[in-house]
């Protein structure tokens, strides 16, 4: 789910860039450092819609850097236990197979895929149902439904599945251009 | 999901389609299955020593499935209790989208006006006193079963109780461990990342680099784990009784549920709307008679729910077309070769049989009459005795 928030960050600004552009300055450090890092409580930094307040500088003893508490709006991404994600799978083994959507990897676990499909290996590995007429491989659009997440300091890891109703492959590579 | 058609006042042509019978005893399966244990504890639970009140939601189903829209006042008054409590218990109702109900502030003319409503359904609960009523400006609650909404409600519940146990079952939503045969490690799906080995499709132990089994698997099952094993086994069997349980025991209500599904739905729309209607039935029928409790319901003949707004021949049009269709569905439908249009598809300016509006045609004959007559409930009965008592 996607969130617009505040946040806060302390950014340290070397001295050689005290001048009339220091706030440009500011500012493009702290998308160059913020936008796509990853917190566990916030979830992913997507983008930064806007600098709400920069405090007063304070310069550190010894260094010359400057301290600037900021203030800024960004949208950031977590995913959520029970939600429904569109993700493009980026592997498929014998064990499952892992997605994307957008930042976050999913791992679709094989007892979680529908029954009737089955793992075919070979050049390009994928699970295809007994008729063939669905079939999950690289590059395929899924629709799924996290029922685990795992979140670390830096790092969100989601378990999903595609075994419930409307969930399932979204597009055919094959026949997408 | 809601079925209700945006007329809001559907004709009594129409509305004498519906079994009213049939979606009371829905209400009341319902309210037997799902609402038997639920207490009600307001601030001042402990203060009331009498503080079991199960069975009470049950109750006040029950009754409302006897009325149409009623005055909440009327409807503790006749079932002897606060009206704190009942006005507790409704609202758990509205919350669980059972039970519409309606506020407005209202002078003692305009409960006049619902009492005179409540006069032509032929209740007979009431006492005769609206005239002693002197309010002024008073904030009046009504409520009245929102049988559209309880269909789709069962339903859902229905559907979400067995999805639960059956995902359950299934193991649908757990998190797929992983077993090294070799040392015996165990990793969970979360660590899928680091497992995967890019010269082989299987997942490797990142101590031995032994290839893992996911657990479920026979064979790692039975060389450790056990009792994990037996645990998950013995929690199977559980579910599996408990589905089973749930289905022998909600059987009533599902066949209920089908057998509702056919009728149109009961649809007293908005209070303004049925007090309209009724009060219009009531002029029309003679007022006297109206106000005769004994009376007026022998006109109404049928079931514990009288409808006000449906004349004295419309009811018993509305008889003879449910008599037909409990002897047999069947043969009535081949008969009727147009399906009767559910109400919410009617609009005005249809070209539309009588067939099609649902109106079924027949001769009220005799004994009809009488089978009705020995038909009717021991409401009627109760309902003297009530006036007695007081």
């Amino acid at each position: 789910m996607f969130f617009h928030i505040t946040l806060e960050r302390n950014m340290q600004l070397h001295p050689r860039y005290f001048g009339p552009h220091l706030r440009d300055k500011l500012v493009s450090k702290l998308m160059k450092d913020v936008e796509g890092t990853c917190s566990g409580r916030h979830g992913f930094v997507v983008a930064i819609t806007g600098v709400e307040d920069i405090g007063k500088g304070l310069i550190r003893e010894g260094t010359g850097f400057v301290t600037f508490p900021v203030k800024y709006q960004c949208v950031v991404f977590r995913p959520f236990k029970g939600e429904i994600l569109e993700a493009v799978v980026t592997m498929v083994n014998k064990m499952g197979f892992f997605a994307e959507a957008g930042p976050v990897q999913i791992f679709v676990s094989n007892h979680l895929i529908p029954d009737d499909m089955e793992f075919q290996s070979g050049d390009v590995p994928n699970y295809t149902t007994s008729d063939g007429s669905v079939k999950i491989q690289k590059d395929s659009e899924v629709r799924l439904k996290i029922i685990g997440t795992r979140v670390d300091a830096t790092e969100i890891f989601c378990i999903g599945t595609i075994k419930d109703d409307f969930l399932g492959v979204t597009n055919d590579p094959g026949v997408a251009p | 999901m809601n079925r209700r058609g945006g007329d809001p006042s559907p004709s009594p042509a129409q509305t004498a389609v519906y079994n009213i019978d049939s979606w009371n005893r829905l209400v009341r399966l319902a309210a037997r299955a799902f609402y038997d244990d639920i207490t009600l504890k307001g601030d001042n639970a402990p203060k009331a020593g009498r503080g079991d009140n199960r069975g009470m939601a049950v109750v006040v189903l029950d009754a409302l499935t006897r009325r149409q829209w009623v005055r909440e006042e009327d409807l503790a008054k006749s079932l002897k209790l606060h009206s704190k409590q009942l006005r507790r218990t409704l609202r758990f109702f509205e919350e669980e989208k059972l039970v519409t109900r309606d506020h407005r502030k209202e002078s003692a003319k305009g409960a006049k006006m619902f009492s005179a409503a409540v006069a032509a359904t032929g209740e007979g609960q009431r006492t005769g006193k609206e005239g002693e009523e002197k309010v002024k400006l008073h904030t009046h609650s009504y409520c009245c079963l929102d049988y559209a909404q309880i269909y789709d409600v069962v339903r859902y519940r229905m559907h979400r109780m067995k999805k639960k146990l059956k995902d359950e079952l299934d193991s649908r939503n757990t998190i797929q461990e992983y077993i090294c045969p070799n040392c015996a490690r165990r990793y969970s799906a979360f660590d899928a990342l680091q497992l995967v080995s890019f010269t082989d499709e299987y997942f490797h132990c990142e101590n031995c680099n032994g290839e893992l089994v996911a657990e479920s698997d026979k064979l790692a099952a039975e060389e450790m784990g056990e009792g994990d094993d037996n645990a998950r086994r013995r929690r199977r069997e559980k579910l599996k009784d408990m589905l089973q349980k749930m289905e022998e025991q909600l059987k009533p209500l599902v066949v209920q549920l089908g057998r509702v599904k056919d009728f149109s739905i009961p649809e007293f729309g908005s209070l303004q709307a049925w007090e309209a209607r009724a009060s219009a039935s009531a002029r029309a029928n003679g007022d006297a008679n109206a106000n005769d409790p004994s009376k007026s319901s022998q006109g109404q003949g049928y079931g514990g729910t009288p409808m006000p707004f449906l004349g004295e021949t419309k009811v018993e049009v509305a008889l003879s077309g449910i008599e037909a269709k409990e002897e047999n569905a069947e043969s009535e439908n081949k008969s009727a070769g147009l399906k009767v249009l559910p109400p919410w598809m009617v609009k005005q300016g249809m070209n539309l049989t009588k067939e099609q509006r649902g109106v079924v045609k027949h001769e009220l004959n005799a004994d009809q009459v009488s089978q009705s007559d020995e038909k009717k409930p021991k409401v009627e009965v109760e309902d003297e005795k009530s006036v007695q008592a007081r």
